[in-house]
């Protein structure tokens, strides 16, 4: 439904108490394709947004699964079945020892997955944004605060929606070109 | 704030709920302590002797942990240590009758310890060797200064809490963190020596330099988890239903959690390496703790003790839920017990499992004697430290 | 909010972290200028410089080592281990610091950390590859150390798993892949920090492509929070496990002096001493030179001190119950070890070690001394030598007077031991001082937490 060949329309706070604000008032609106952008993380923004849960834990759980499993069977199966060798007369499963081994697979696999899963639900790496063509918007890595609603939004306009984010007393509005 | 304005003062009400508690445990104790001494001259004394040492392990890692744990608040600050500082220092109270109840230990030591029969010390020569460290004149003389030195910090400790509640000011504050650091130390050397003597002494060619901190872990896992249980407790009655958020339970749970998986690091530690050494003066310790039934004791403490409390605490949601996290915090005490039992009594009864009335009586009865004596104490002083520098920030945590 | 002004050092108010007067942008242009805009300190060019000689001694050392042999070392039988691991060892242990600064004092709720963590975690990394190189080298054919993974091969034959040494490979390589991703993931929004502040367009293309396109945005911060507590969560264990697994190379032999149960703790408990010495033997002169003491204020130096403290205090504990063991325990052969140690040919050590460890750190009780960068810059100094001491005097003493004195032997050091040591130290500088001419010493992004205008008034909270 994008229309004019814009991406949405930004608001520029000059703090994070104004940015939630606006983030609750145009949820309230009825707008739900909006983001907002900030130098740091802002606790009350995931509320304000109604983001929800997200599944970082269970993606990095599964992956400690399977990397606990990957590292006993690799050394139960050179251990007891391709290699058999009598060491100091230990048993062939000597399980104890084998412990470290699937701890530290364990913990590399879950680990590569919450990075690579990180990634994955953010969707970086990411090498264009239509936000960065807002001259403005360096300064969200600095000291500003963004809303962005998109035109992706059904009750989009671009008129109107510059105008309620005018309402909600930000120091800048401006159209994000695609 | 309500609650504030009286002072966090015990209600009637909480003050009518406790004494009902009170009374059924001061019942339960002396039912327990008094059928445990029958034990004594019915069965035997030996059995006495045993159930009675591990069971008042049991009491003491409540009392002493508890002090541990009030000395560490003292050094660390933050809300969690606001909300256990008066459970802790109640506990820490109770330590003259933990004093008390050493007393059977100290007239059954020949019934405990091989190493106070001089004809067993003259024919071996490993305990001619630890003479001069396990005789009977200096092991009483050690535990007087576990016991003497817990005693005497929790005296200063709760003297300068009741001087801090009534006149404020930074002076009491100042002292209490000037001796919780010493305190600590003394306190990690109490138990560890405390450990080798009462319990590593049963048996006295085994040594392990890790079990010093396998038993302060313990120590600490066994009174957070009790502090835990009287925090749920209180935070069901007023004042503290005004207090307590689940943001104090989630903080206190992250502890308990932390310090269930540092016990497992420690036991498998020590397991690992005597496993791997495989030396006959250390490998036996195991081998009868892993034969004649009591490996499934072992399998049910590697289960309950970590691998269960672990998987569900890793839950957040749970750390917040009051009663789930009391009863997982109850489990834990349980496996506490279970441990203990399984470290200390293999020795006695080499070869298979056993497990006499006795020992179910003499736990209960000295758990019974010591919460009864515990919730005296409780119910003296305001349930949180009116001045304490860290108050408002407890209040207001988890309620921005 | 005025911005741009100049900001005065003081000490923060109480409760507070960072010094009063600093905004979002006075944090962002601060820590960011270092790298971007400031003119490059004459320090910097002079520890670069230093760090990049001793760097050139390692690469002198290491060809002379591949032309002739470990032999060029000191390692005779029975003392095979020698400086290498005890290199090894001292450096894995400083790493621990950066980790326990960045994973556990995260999950503590401790945000004192947050202005120390990005150059503690960037300790790591670099002692980490310092340590790596010890066993690599060590090995004698470095370019065989894919030897040491399991992998299908022709020659029919297999890693050993009961070997605390395979045990240390794995360790140690996951340590060091989840160290690097834990600083990546830290740095990624900083990074989008200095692409947008950047001038110059190589610049902005390189911290471009290493931000990955991150813009900030609200569901971002949301999965990167998440994020970063898990990997906290399991970096802790992880910490734990390494000098753990570190340990297990000494006790799960029975050599007298090495097979003690309690190592495990006993090592970490002495990586995370020397791990937070080199933290504040680093902070304390960085700190100066660029003018961050509102940033890493008194308060950080006294709580790294007191960390010193309370874990120099679980290090001599460990050296008492060691002694109490050793005459406990009934060896004859670990009485003979430890009393070797204090009176045998490296008494001079042990007694250095003790001076170090556990009499010098004492004074660190006192809060004078905890609040005078000298004196604490002199203690962590002090502390790292004496953590040095303490691996070569378990290494080097055990290894030397074992079982039988017909096999005893003494170990000696070569100029190239010691130039191999040396050359490592130069690495380590030389790699922390390009990540402090490059990237953002300093959390940007976590140090703007701190402020009290990051946090959102009460009637955007509802």
């Amino acid at each position: 439904m994008s229309e004019q060949g814009i991406y949405g329309v930004m608001a520029e706070f000059d703090n994070p108490s104004a940015l939630v604000s606006a983030a609750r008032a145009a949820r309230a609106k009825g707008y739900r394709k909006l983001d907002a952008y900030s130098p740091f993380p802002i606790e009350e923004l995931t509320d304000a947004l109604h983001l929800h849960k997200n599944k970082l834990p269970l993606i990095v759980l599964a992956g400690g699964v399977i990397g606990g499993l990957t590292g006993f069977f690799l050394q139960y199966w050179i251990a007891v079945i391709y290699f058999p060798i009598n060491i100091a007369g230990r048993p062939l499963n000597s399980w104890p020892s084998f412990i470290i081994i699937t701890f530290e697979l364990t913990i590399l696999f879950a680990s590569l997955s919450a990075v690579l899963g990180m990634m994955a639900l953010c969707g970086l790496p990411m090498p264009y944004h239509p936000v960065f063509n807002v001259p403005r918007f360096s300064a969200a890595s600095r000291n500003r605060f963004f809303l962005c609603i998109e035109a992706a939004d059904p009750l989009f306009d671009p008129a109107q929606t510059s105008q309620f984010l005018g309402t909600l007393e930000p120091t800048e509005v401006s159209e994000v070109a695609h | 704030m309500i609650a504030q304005a009286t002072g966090f003062q015990v209600t009637d009400e909480l003050r009518d709920t406790m004494r009902q508690w009170r009374t059924r445990f001061a019942v339960f104790g002396a039912v327990g302590v008094l059928a445990t001494v029958a034990g004594l001259f019915l069965v035997s004394p030996n059995q006495f002797y045993r159930s009675w040492l591990w069971s008042y392990l049991f009491v003491v890692g409540l009392a002493a942990g508890s002090l541990a744990w009030l000395m560490v608040q003292y050094l660390t600050g933050g809300a969690w240590g606001v909300i256990i500082r008066r459970p802790a220092e109640a506990a820490a109270r109770t330590l003259p009758l933990v004093l008390l109840l050493f007393i059977p230990i100290f007239i059954g030591i020949r019934n405990l310890y091989p190493w106070s029969h001089s004809d067993l010390v003259r024919a071996d020569e490993f305990l001619r060797h630890k003479q001069p460290y396990l005789n009977v004149p200096f092991f009483t003389i050690r535990a007087l200064i576990y016991l003497g030195g817990w005693c005497f910090l929790s005296w200063f400790f709760n003297r300068w809490s009741a001087i801090e509640d009534r006149e404020g000011g930074q002076t009491p504050r100042r002292k209490m963190g000037a001796l919780a650091g010493p305190g600590l130390i003394f306190f990690g050397l109490a138990v560890t020596f405390m450990a080798t003597d009462w319990v590593l002494s049963i048996d006295p060619r085994w040594y392990s330099t890790m079990y010093g901190l396998l038993m302060i872990a313990g120590q600490a896992l066994s009174s957070m988890a009790f502090l835990i249980a009287v925090i749920v407790f209180l935070a069901a009655h007023k004042p503290m239903v005004d207090v307590v958020t689940p943001r104090h339970l989630h903080d206190l749970g992250k502890l308990m959690f932390a310090l269930v998986m540092l016990w497992a690091y420690f036991s498998f530690s020590q397991f690992l390496i005597i496993w791997a050494g495989n030396l006959p003066e250390e490998i036996p310790w195991y081998l009868v703790r892993l034969h004649g039934g009591w490996q499934w004791v072992g399998l049910a403490i590697v289960i309950g003790h970590f691998a269960l409390p672990f998987a569900l605490l890793l839950s957040r949601d749970l750390k917040r839920n009051f009663k789930l996290l009391r009863n997982i915090a109850l489990f834990v005490l349980l496996m506490r017990v279970v441990d203990i039992y399984w470290e200390v009594a293999p020795d006695f009864l080499k070869g298979s499992f056993g497990l006499s009335w006795m020992d179910f009586t003499a736990v209960l009865g000295l758990v019974g004697i010591w919460l009864a004596y515990f919730l005296r104490q409780l119910e003296k002083r305001p349930l949180l430290p009116l001045h304490d520098p860290h108050l408002s920030e407890a209040l207001e945590h988890g309620r921005e | 909010m005025a911005d741009d002004q100049q900001i005065v050092v003081e000490k923060p108010a109480p409760g507070e972290i960072i010094a009063p007067g600093y905004t979002f942008s006075t944090i962002t242009d601060q820590i960011s200028s270092v790298v971007l805009t400031r003119k490059t300190p004459l320090f910097w060019f002079a520890a670069f410089g230093f760090g990049g000689s001793l760097l050139m001694l390692f690469l002198l050392a290491v060809t002379v080592l591949l032309a002739k042999g470990v032999g060029i070392w000191g390692i005779r039988t029975p003392v095979m281990w020698g400086f290498a691991i005890t290199n090894f060892v001292w450096w894995i242990g400083i790493g621990h610091a950066g980790t326990l600064i960045s994973a556990i004092l995260l999950l503590l709720n401790q945000s004192w950390r947050n202005s120390i963590n990005r150059f503690a975690e960037a300790m790591t990394l670099f002692a980490v590859a310092c340590a790596g190189m010890f066993p690599l080298l060590h090995m004698g054919r470095p370019w065989l150390f894919y030897w040491m993974m399991p992998y299908p091969n022709t020659m029919g034959i297999e890693p050993q798993f009961r070997s605390p040494l395979v045990w240390d490979v794995f360790a140690v390589s996951t340590y060091a892949t989840v160290s690097l991703l834990f600083w990546f993931v830290g740095l990624m929004p900083d990074l989008g920090t200095l692409r947008d502040r950047t001038k110059n367009p190589i610049g902005r293309a390189i911290y471009g492509i290493l931000a990955m396109g991150w813009r900030g945005s609200a569901r971002h911060w949301s999965v990167y929070e998440t994020a970063t507590l898990l990997l906290a969560g399991l970096a802790t264990p992880l910490v734990l496990s390494v000098h753990t697994v570190v340990s297990f190379d000494f006790t799960i032999a029975i050599v007298p002096g090495w097979h003690s149960t309690f190592f495990p703790p006993y090592f970490v408990a002495g990586a995370i001493y020397s791990g937070f010495a080199m933290v504040l033997a680093l902070a304390i002169p960085l700190r100066s030179v660029y003018g961050l003491q509102g940033l890493i204020t008194d308060k950080h130096l006294d709580n790294c001190g007191k960390i010193m403290l309370a874990t120099g205090w679980i290090v001599a504990y460990a050296y008492m119950l060691e002694l109490f063991g050793a005459w406990y325990g009934g060896n004859t052969y670990e009485q003979a070890a430890f009393w070797h140690r204090m009176t045998g040919p490296y008494a001079i050590q042990y007694w250095s070690l003790v001076a170090c460890n556990i009499v010098a750190p004492q004074f660190l009780w006192f809060k004078r001394v905890r609040s005078s960068p000298v004196l604490l810059f002199i203690a962590s100094i002090v502390v790292l030598v004496g953590m040095w001491l303490e691996r070569f005097m378990i290494i080097v003493s055990s290894l030397a007077q074992d079982f039988l004195p017909s096999s005893w032997g003494i170990f000696q050091a070569t100029r190239w031991d010691w130039a191999t040591y040396l050359g490592t130290i130069g690495l380590f500088l030389f790699l922390f001082f390009l990540f402090v001419r490059a990237l953002p010493m300093i959390s940007i992004f976590e140090v703007r937490t701190l402020l009290p205008q990051a946090k959102v008034s009460k009637e955007g909270k509802r």
